[in-house]
């Protein structure tokens, strides 16, 4: 399952951008690697990152996965529901699901994926 | 730097790319190919429906397992009791056929190469369970092995040499007797007891069967079957199983459930960093110290009498928000020192579990200990997370926990 209105990082991160500000997530893929999602840790609120910068930490049972981010940005905004709920990573992970949104000042989507490349990139792992 | 006379049995494993077990095709019909993980040299299943699913399946009905990577090698022949008993810490003059034994085998340096199970069928002829990640290692080691008395070592899993091959599918759980029974009449197995095995059929396949397992489940069993009828004997407990809460399990469940038991891996709980001897991990009894002579029996002597660490299983919260623990994570002491550190970890429901290895007379069953978090990224870091934490450093716990029973049975 690949949306196509987003762009992907070659670590499994979604990006949906809209109007500067960006959403991100993990992708299917992602999620059935990591298993039963039981912990989330977020960014702060505020934080600057450059593309892939550390955005915080999905756990499961099994592994723990950092989370990148796909641009350059400021950290505005949490999904408050992952910490009593993270499985919603598993149930919806392009929707419900959804982990962080930045502020950013440049929607150049250069070194990211459209579905399409993210779709072929998945079938060569 | 280790000597050829310092008796260390040391061994590369072959680099061969991983290989599908004689389930594959089976296991396919269940779950897509990108879910088998290499594993010892196979491609295993990880999960089908969930870790959790499948664990509480275990606990509450019965699950089916892939242990067709295990290692089976057959002992025989006149001298192969005597044999044995030199190669292994327990007695195998107690081993009667129809019975079978946990055991170990160490180098002469007392370093253990494996935990296995051996399985008496008669008097001489013993089936020999090895660890699959261990398996060329014995291997490797029993043709290194110099003796005039040795009897002839078989690879049971091999269909090149007779008919007489074996692999291993584990059915465990409670409801995993009521499964057997829609397959066959036989009423031994609903007599057999902990660790007794009985040569019958199921469903006309010639089957061995064992009360034993690897999931903690006080009634389960494993069923050694000739490779060619594994996968008929799988779909048939499975589809027999299935309206009984059967689920078939992977690797992930496999783990959880002995870890919550209290049983140890290989690498883990055994051997690996800490070179942890069957004494630290909570297994005095299968090393038989009274026996004239085993391999490594002098090291084991010193290891009894001077050991100052051990196994110990600790109940964690383990609700949704909480951070999973992981292996090298500290263990604390009240009043903060730690005194140890995790060895592996699962989740079960709203628990976690660790094994942890700690300084043996610093607490007791009930006592409470804290848990530190190693860092998990480089923020984490960044914000005076460590990266490793030694004995007797002083350490603020993330969550605390309770020392448990070293072992339990479900």
């Amino acid at each position: 399952m690949v949306p196509e209105a987003l762009f992907y990082t070659k670590e499994h991160e979604w990006v949906k951008i809209e109007n500067n500000t960006i959403t991100i997530g993990i992708t299917d893929y992602a999620q059935q690697m990591l298993g039963e999602i039981t912990f989330v840790e977020p960014p702060e609120i505020g934080k600057e990152v450059q593309p892939h910068g550390e955005l915080g930490i999905v756990e499961s049972s099994k592994s723990a996965s950092d989370i990148y981010s796909p641009m350059a940005g400021k950290v505005t905004e949490l999904n408050s529901k992952l910490e009593a709920t993270p499985e919603l990573i598993n149930q919806d992970c392009y929707e419900a699901g959804w982990i962080c949104k930045l502020s950013i000042t440049d929607e150049s989507t250069e070194g990211l994926m459209n579905a399409t490349q993210y779709q072929d990139y998945l079938k060569e792992l | 730097m280790e000597t050829k006379s310092s008796g260390k049995f040391l061994f590369e494993p072959p680099d061969t790319a991983p290989v599908g077990s004689v389930l594959y095709t089976e296991h396919l019909k269940l779950i897509d190919q990108s879910r088998l993980a290499p594993f010892a040299g196979f491609l295993m299943p990880l999960w089908y429906s969930s870790i959790s699913e499948e664990h509480s399946a275990v606990r509450n009905a019965a699950g089916l397992f892939d242990c067709t990577h295990m290692g089976v090698l057959e002992v025989a022949g006149p001298q192969a009791a005597e044999f044995l008993n030199t190669i292994t810490t327990n007695d195998i003059n107690k081993l009667n056929p129809g019975s079978a034994q946990y055991s170990y085998i160490l180098d002469p340096a007392g370093n253990v190469l494996d935990d296995i199970i051996v399985y008496a069928r008669q008097e001489d002829k013993f089936m020999v369970v090895v660890n699959a990640a261990n398996e060329p290692k014995i291997k490797a080691y029993l043709d290194a092995l110099q003796s005039e008395n040795k009897p002839p070592i078989r690879d049971m899993r091999d269909t090149n040499t007779t008919s007489d091959c074996k692999v291993d599918i584990a059915l465990q759980g409670p409801a995993s007797i009521d499964i057997l029974s829609t397959l066959t009449k036989d009423s031994e197995i609903e007599n057999l007891k902990p660790f007794k095995l009985i040569e019958t059929t199921i469903d006309n396949i010639d089957c061995i069967i064992s009360r034993t397992g690897y999931t903690g489940a006080k009634l389960g069993f494993e069923l050694f079957v000739h490779p060619q009828q594994a996968p008929l004997l799988w779909s048939k407990l499975l589809q027999n199983g299935k309206p009984l809460g059967l689920l078939p399990c992977g690797l992930g469940a496999r783990d959880s459930l002995r870890i919550e038991a209290g049983l140890p891996l290989y690498g883990h709980e055994l051997a690996g960093e800490f070179n942890i001897s069957p004494f630290e991990a909570g297994y005095s009894w299968a090393v038989k110290l009274e026996k004239p002579f085993f391999i490594g029996k002098a090291v084991m002597q010193q290891t009894a009498a001077t050991y100052d660490m051990k196994v110990t299983r600790i109940e964690l919260p383990g609700q949704k928000g909480i951070r999973p623990i992981r292996q090298n994570d500290g263990i604390l002491n009240n009043s903060g020192q730690c005194i140890g550190w995790v060895l592996s970890s699962a989740k079960a429901g709203e628990k976690q579990f660790a094994l942890a290895y700690i300084m043996k007379d610093t607490v007791k069953e009930n006592d409470p200990v804290g848990l530190y978090y190693l860092a998990r990224n480089q923020s984490q870091i960044d914000k005076g997370k460590k990266q490793s934490v030694q004995k007797q450093q002083t350490l603020q716990p993330d969550i605390t926990g309770t020392i448990i029973s070293r072992f339990e049975k479900f």
